[in-house]
């Protein structure tokens, strides 16, 4: 049976490819996120390895708390300058230098502040110790004077900055000119992952980050010929309670998992799509099944009349999947390791400089994607086996073996289960909210759909190609007939195109609801004219001195400042947003449910509906907090107000954020003004200083926030196009398969006089059929699935629910333009088709 | 009926001029055509006749332009069809030629109208509805008009291919063995048929087959042996036919 099974995937060929694909994609996917991540921690853990390489232990101050952001890591308190003396005195410290980091952004040659594609703008203290110093100086020297400074290696080289030129730098005080004494790499990276650097001498960097006195950790070398074990226990022995000394490899693995836990997830994002792809595939490839094995019921046959038993015939298509399944999934394999090499390069165009590293295959990549990607081909496989083994032999010996499937009464029942199960666990899932039953929500209803399909794919593929039929005559009818012949068929050709369509839409109407939601809660949420906010996408902060030299501009009646930070709240990390209380009132719109807005003047923290009833807390309570600043204290809820997607959850008044963060840096300033002509002018021309800063109206501040939500959007729509992509793929294959089956009656058409252009519209007839019905079906699943997860984050701020019409429309029409695309290669191959075949008999 | 009459080629509805057809090359090469010159005369019923593999079905199929012989040229009324690209055969079997073929005459998904009025309507010429229900009338297949190929039987499927041929009004008619998944009764039915239509319309029919007593509703047999014309029957009758291929030794 064996060689059966390998002689008749010799023998389809074209047909291996087609269905390979999508499983050569999906494994493609999951190799590629592997190597990325596996190649990119590897180089991290080297690069930081050769970076604290002679660090033998870091004293610092302990955790108060793991930073919920992706990429943050611990969250802790400076330590005391005056420890620094205390360290180097214990008994076979060697070498001891204090290090302190903080705010600091570059200004260009061109007057605009230099961004990074997200990662932080970082300057710290120059170490002159060069063994103990993560920077290495390539040209010039270390910073002496305080208007010195060390550019990164990257920067400089970009920017095109040389030794003894002069520098702007954005700090968290009023900006200030340095001269370049040096250009450095970090390690052997030119700069970490993106980032800026911006190194001063310590007593510099102590005064503009407003650290005076204090160090982020003292990084120890042991004198030569010294026990470790013991320098750590006499250092240990001196700290203060909140100060900790570890070594220098616990720093070099907590950086690799900081680094991993960001990647990680980036790599849970790409698996997702990987796992789409597949399950996408796996619909081409039961499919691509299902016809081969009806197309074979005669030879099938025969090999039962001549002995092969129902086993036999069973495992002889899931060898062929087997085969095709662990064929595809070594290339995909291959591709990925190439995917993963074109995303470091892609990266790298983005402004993400990654340090160089040799590429990094796991086992786990290769275990994991053969799995997988011969799992999936397996399971696919199945059913049609199983349809494989219902042939009796006696098909063999009539003319037209008709094998007899499951009723379609079965696909009610397996179809409204699965729909109803999917439906269950999706509003499950929402509610809780857990993601993993969402997911298992949406592949239940899609498999349900999926199933039921067929019961409508006959009505209306008929409505559909009733123009098809009118204006293309009488090809367009056959193509429209051809539709509507298995409805089976044509509803499992669709259901590809239906899933992937169905994700597309469900996000569009997840992002038009979130950015119409996001519109509605700023006109709620803000009454300022003016919002000012950093350049780099609104993730980064500003000087302190920027209210200041607004509030000073003639026009402008208020001036509220924003900050944010990570705190406790009831023992789960959270994020508290607080503003300016003096003008609050002026320029925020705060909804209260309860209390009043005036409690923040009192130090009293105000929280959103949702979080009051989700921690069971209400006005005049007294709740539990830490910050790593001053740990754990409590506080009184002074109010409840409106779920708020800008404010977020927890809102405290400025003075109350300020004596419990560390140098916090503004992330917005909201300005109400007068409305005197030029306000906005003049505020711009005082903020000139500040080249990071985008000033902008409410409206403007609207379409920016609009405008990130579609980049968004764009991004997935791109990744999903991938599924889409499989599906078209399924659709050819089924159309190139029905070609295959219908050679004779292309034949006879042909012997009766339709010209190759007639049939080649007819084939693209069918196909665009083919085509709308997935993508009707998949609109409609898809608009119920946004709806549905827009309206279950209610409490999270999305107040609104849109449906995009006219993007639903748009994607219904590329979808018939795509089925007209996947119809080319088979119309071309029908069209050549020999006319004798039709007549001549077998 | 050899060319060593010329003037009858240009009355005749087709006919071909030394035509080869050959299969495959070097020693696996087969000779399907070896030299074959044939006229089919305008307004009568012509069966070609020989055994298996005598090259009938290759020789109707070159003619009626749905193969291209190796070499030599074939003529439908008189126009060199060998000179005709695919469109302009496409074009030629539409409006010219009508074919019946033994098996897989109709598109499944078209009702049996739908089937008949396919030249038509490929053409986008309008239907000639009066002579479709006579034609319907005269195979009694008008009560079966509006039903799916399937739901006919094999007697039934051959009648409406018949109207098929005949709903264009063609030149000629190319039968491949019209009755060879037929009953006799059918057989016989669908034979007088096409005799009925030459006696009465003057249509030109050509028919393949290996059947005696089909040759014998014929005016006139080709015999076919090996690739070449051996021999020629006026007025057959079964057992004249079956004389004639016992003298040739089949």
């Amino acid at each position: 049976m064996w060689k059966v099974a390998v002689r008749g995937m010799r023998a389809h060929k074209l047909r291996l490819v087609l269905t390979a694909l999508a499983i050569v994609l999906g494994v493609t996917f999951i190799s590629g996120t592997y190597v990325l991540t596996d190649t990119l921690n590897n180089t991290f853990s080297v690069l930081f390895g050769n970076i604290y390489k002679h660090v033998d232990f870091q004293v610092r101050g302990v955790a108060a708390f793991e930073s919920n952001a992706p990429g943050g890591g611990a969250v802790r308190r400076a330590i005391p300058e005056s420890l620094l003396a205390k360290v180097r005195r214990v008994p076979g410290v060697g070498v001891a230098q204090g290090t302190v980091a903080g705010y600091a952004q570059y200004i260009a040659r061109d007057g605009k502040a230099v961004v990074t594609g997200g990662a932080p703008t970082i300057g710290l203290s120059f170490d002159p110790n060069d063994e103990l110093s993560a920077l290495r100086l390539t040209q010039g020297t270390a910073p002496t004077s305080p208007h010195d400074v060390v550019m990164d290696a990257g920067t400089a080289g970009k920017y095109h900055f040389t030794v003894g030129d002069r520098v702007r730098i954005l700090l968290l005080g009023p900006p200030e000119t340095f001269t370049i004494t040096g250009i450095a790499t970090f390690g052997t990276a030119n700069n970490l992952a993106g980032a800026t650097l911006a190194a001063f001498t310590l007593t510099t960097a102590q005064a503009l980050f407003h650290e005076p006195g204090r160090l982020d950790s003292i990084n120890v070398r042991v004198a030569p010929g010294a026990d470790k074990t013991q320098v750590q226990r006499a250092l240990a022995a001196i700290l203060p309670h909140g100060v900790e000394v570890v070594t220098g490899q616990t720093v070099v693995n907590e950086q690799t998992s900081t680094i991993s836990k960001a990647l990680g997830f980036f790599s849970i994002a790409l698996l997702v799509f990987a796992f789409i792809s597949l399950f996408v595939g796996a619909f081409t490839i039961f499919n691509t099944f299902t016809i081969t094995v009806g197309q074979r019921t005669r030879e099938l046959a025969l090999l039962r009349i001549v002995g092969a038993s129902r086993r036999q015939v069973f495992w002889s298509v899931l060898v062929e999947a087997a085969v095709i399944g662990l064929v595809s999934s070594l290339i995909g394999l291959a591709l990925g390791v190439l995917a993963a090499v074109g995303l470091v390069k892609l990266l790298s165009g983005f402004g993400i400089t990654l340090p160089t590293g040799p590429l990094v295959f796991e086992a786990r990549t290769a275990i994991v994607g053969l799995l997988v990607g011969v799992g999936v081909t397996l399971v696919a496989a199945v059913g049609p086996a199983r349809n494989a083994v219902r042939i009796p032999p006696v098909a063999a010996l009539v003319d037209h073996p008709v094998v007899h499937a499951a009723t379609l009464r079965r696909r009610y029942v397996v179809g409204g289960l699965f729909s109803a199960v999917g439906i269950g666990a999706l509003a499950d899932g929402l509610t809780k909210p857990a993601i993993q039953l969402v997911g298992l929500g949406a592949v239940c209803i899609f498999i349900g759909v999926a199933q039921l399909a067929p019961v409508v794919a006959r009505p209306i593929a008929s409505v559909l190609g009733r123009p098809l039929a009118k204006l293309l005559g009488t090809p367009g009818r056959l193509g429209r007939e051809n539709s509507m012949r298995s409805p089976r068929r044509t509803a499992q050709t669709a259901s590809a195109l239906m899933i992937g369509l169905a994700l597309i839409s469900a996000v569009a109407v997840f992002g038009a609801s979130l950015s119409r939601s996001a519109t509605s809660s700023i006109d709620n949420a803000i009454s300022a004219n003016l919002i000012v906010t950093s350049s780099s996408n609104g993730m980064g902060g500003f000087s302190d001195t920027v209210p200041g030299v607004a509030a000073a501009v003639a026009g402008v009646t208020a001036t509220s400042t924003v900050y944010a930070g990570e705190f406790e709240f009831q023992h789960s990390i959270s994020t508290m947003t607080a503003i300016s209380t003096k003008s609050v009132g002026l320029t925020l719109i705060l909804r209260m449910t309860e209390g009043t807005v005036g409690a923040l003047a009192h130090g009293e923290l105000l929280v959103d509906s949702t979080t009051a009833m989700t921690s069971h807390v209400a006005v005049g309570d007294f709740v539990s907090v830490r910050f790593a600043k001053t740990g754990a204290s409590t506080v009184r809820i002074g109010g409840i107000y409106e779920p708020n997607a800008l404010i977020g959850s927890y809102l405290s008044g400025d003075g109350f954020f300020l004596s419990h963060f560390e140098n916090p840096v503004p992330l917005a300033v909201l300005l109400q003004t007068n409305g005197s002509t030029g306000v906005e002018r003049r505020v711009i021309a005082a903020l000139h200083a500040y080249p990071n800063l985008k000033i902008q109206t409410r409206t403007q501040f609207e379409k920016a926030q609009q405008a990130q939500v579609s980049q968004l959007l764009g991004l997935i729509y791109a990744l999903l196009a991938l599924a889409v992509l499989i599906a078209l793929i399924g659709i050819v294959n089924t159309l190139m398969l029905s070609v295959f089956e219908r050679t004779r009656e292309i034949g006879l058409l042909r012997a009766v006089g339709m010209k190759r252009r007639q049939v080649r519209t007819m084939i693209r007839a069918e196909s665009v059929i083919l085509a709308l019905f997935g993508a009707i079906i998949g609109i409609l699943v898809g608009t119920f699935l946004g709806v549905a997860l827009a309206a279950s984050l209610r409490q999270q701020g999305i107040t609104e629910i849109a449906v995009p019409v006219s993007s639903l429309v748009t994607f219904l029409v590329l979808a018939g333009l795509l089925g007209l695309g996947a119809a080319s290669w088979p119309a071309r191959h029908a069209a050549k088709l020999d006319v004798l075949a039709a007549i001549s008999t077998e | 009926m050899t060319l060593t009459e010329p003037d009858r080629t240009v009355t005749a509805a087709a006919h071909a001029v030394d035509l080869f057809k050959t299969y495959g090359t070097g020693d696996a090469a087969v000779h399907a055509l070896s030299g074959v010159n044939v006229a089919f005369d305008r307004g009568r019923f012509t069966a070609v006749m020989g055994p298996s593999g005598s090259g009938k079905s290759t020789l109707m199929h070159c003619m009626a332009g749905l193969d291209r012989p190796t070499s030599g040229r074939t003529f439908i009324g008189g126009q060199d069809i060998s000179l005709l690209n695919d469109a302009g055969l496409t074009q030629l079997r539409r409006d010219r030629i009508g074919f019946v073929f033994q098996a897989f005459n109709l598109v499944p998904t078209l009702t049996a109208r739908e089937n008949v009025t396919l030249p038509a309507d490929l053409a986008g010429k309008k239907v000639d509805l009066e002579w479709l229900a006579y034609l319907a009338d005269a195979l009694g297949i008008t009560d079966r008009l509006s039903h799916r190929p399937s739901e006919l039987s094999g007697g039934q499927q051959q009648r409406v291919a018949c109207a098929r041929a005949l709903i264009n009004r063609p030149e000629l008619i190319f039968a491949d063995e019209p009755t060879g998944n037929l009953d006799s009764n059918s057989s016989a039915e669908m034979l007088g048929f096409l005799r009925r239509s030459v006696r009465e319309f003057e249509q030109s029919v050509v028919m393949v087959t290996h059947d005696p007593r089909g040759a014998a509703f014929s005016d006139c047999v080709v015999f076919l042996g090996d690739g070449k014309v051996v021999g020629e029957l006026q007025a057959p009758t079964e057992d004249s036919v079956l004389e004639r291929m016992r003298q040739m030794g089949t």
